[in-house]
């Protein structure tokens, strides 16, 4: 059982460590959900540099914004056939 | 091997949390796909320096000041308590993980809110 103990208070500890490196990232506005930041640091952990990884999550952040305004344009160019043949629907 | 599968699941997570918001499953895949190659190249192949731990502290430190400058006291003394905190819970890698904040803020003297 110590084992045990041990091992949950080490999950405690990296927990809180995890917590407080969050809220640093709030202050100073880096844009990073928990799930992201944890991922990162365990990248950093398994020894990526960290200029390399930051500038791989801005160029993924500017890829996602790219795929989402495709996403939106394409889902907008669907509705607007969809009114049109609708509307020629009507005047038949 | 084992090093690059588990560098491998990591990039795919970490393209499903940057690009996957509010996409399908499918799109997600395609994304990960579609960067996965990349991202591993830019990660093994790169021309940056080691971290200089004392760099990361000075500019922390210049931050900290700068709140103070324009009169943004409470995000200094947040900043300071933070770091004060994080003290006890050091690693060989708190500096690299604090160089990786460093290269990510975005103007927090003027943006960051305190209320986030």
């Amino acid at each position: 059982m110590p084992a045990a103990d041990d091992r949950s208070e080490k999950q405690a500890a990296a927990q809180q460590a995890v917590d407080i490196l969050h809220e640093i990232s709030t202050i100073l506005n880096c844009h990073l959900d928990r799930r992201t930041l944890s991922i990162c640091i365990s990248m950093i952990e398994n020894g990526v540099n960290p200029e390399a990884l930051a500038s791989v999550v801005k160029e993924l952040r500017r890829e996602g914004q790219e795929a989402q305004l495709e996403t939106v344009a394409a889902a907008s160019a669907g509705n607007a056939t969809l009114g049109t043949s609708t509307g020629a629907g009507r005047k038949r | 091997m084992a090093y690059l599968a588990q560098l491998g699941a990591q990039v795919d997570e970490l393209i499903a949390s940057l690009c996957g918001a509010n996409l399908d499953e499918e799109s997600v895949q395609k994304q990960q796909a579609a960067h996965r190659e990349s991202v591993l190249r830019s990660l093994r192949h790169h021309t940056f320096l080691r971290v200089n731990q004392f760099d990361v502290q000075d500019q922390l430190n210049g931050f900290e000041e700068r709140f103070r400058v324009i009169g943004r006291e409470a995000l200094a003394n947040a900043l300071n308590a933070r770091l004060e905190a994080l003290e006890v819970h050091q690693t060989k890698w708190t500096p690299d993980i604090l160089r990786f904040l460093l290269e990510l803020s975005d103007q927090p003297a003027q943006k960051a809110k305190l209320s986030d």
